[in-house]
């Protein structure tokens, strides 16, 4: 999966280097910014109120 | 027979990178919780606290329930000072503050006359406000600070764990805490144990006294140590 990625990116090694470093951070703002704040509290990892339900 | 081993042997890869994908994504949500969340918090919280401040630098005055009602301080946390908003949803205590109750149970706001002025804040992520609640022994004090007066309460009991669903806790007259008359108390309500939340942790505490604001905010004699 990764190597085909690899394989798909163009220019040399420098460059496909560097496009792969912004695609992770793109991937990692992604899920900070979005997937896990939605995911959070669907979790039970931190519910800190007493209720009925 | 080559090409349906590279077949085989592709998809096995493919598995193998999603496994490590999937690792890593798991790794970040753990960074996220512990770190990120309360990176945003405070920073949120920080922000909140110094508008209120700002709005009491004239002086002490009538009770302020806009944008927070005071300021909790509890010394053997060792957290400083905790805004107090209204409500519980995440949405308020995920900024870095602690709320108080509206639902199930209404929270008492500590100048009525009687009730139970009953808060809840994060253990971890998110500020964490109320992640050293397990140091709260019977005689700490927990001060509430308003406009223009200092609530100081002393913890009488605590109760490591409890259900989620034992709202009863919340109570005017908190029974569980051994109490069976109408008074001033105060609960704090978390999740434990840390990093979890199968459980809920709850410190009761007692009104001993109150003392007036004066020009300088000077405070009680229980945050001066």
């Amino acid at each position: 999966m990764y190597g085909w990625i690899w394989r798909h990116l163009p220019g040399n090694a420098w460059v496909k280097a560097l496009t792969s470093l912004v695609l992770a951070l793109a991937v990692v703002y992604v899920l900070f910014q979005y997937v896990f704040p939605w995911a959070e509290p669907l979790l039970p990892f931190n519910d800190v109120t007493v209720d009925g339900q | 027979m080559a090409r349906a081993r590279d077949r085989i042997a592709g998809i096995i890869s493919v598995f193998g990178e999603l496994l490590i994908t999937a690792g890593v994504v798991l790794g970040l949500f753990v960074v996220y919780s512990l770190w990120w969340t309360n990176v945003i918090a405070d920073r949120a919280a920080d922000k909140e606290i110094s508008q209120v401040r700002d709005r009491w630098a004239g002086g002490p005055g009538a009770l302020d329930t806009k944008d927070g009602i005071g300021f909790l301080h509890v010394p053997a946390m060792g957290n400083g000072e905790v805004l107090v908003k209204r409500g519980t949803d995440p949405k308020t205590l995920n900024n870095g503050v602690a709320g108080y109750y509206t639902d199930p149970v209404a929270a008492a706001l500590p100048s009525a006359k009687r009730g139970n002025f009953t808060l809840a804040a994060h253990r971890d992520g998110h500020g964490a406000k109320f992640h050293n609640i397990h140091k709260l022994k019977n005689g700490d004090s927990i001060v509430f600070e308003t406009k223009d007066v200092w609530y100081v309460y002393k913890v009488y009991k605590t109760l490591p764990e409890t259900s989620k669903y034992n709202v009863k806790v919340l109570d005017p007259i908190p029974k569980e805490s051994g109490r069976t008359k109408a008074g001033r108390y105060i609960t704090l309500t978390t999740c434990t144990p840390i990093y979890t939340s199968d459980y809920r942790y709850i410190v009761w505490g007692e009104l001993e006294r109150t003392e007036k604001v004066d020009r300088d905010r000077t405070p009680p004699a229980e945050l001066r140590l």
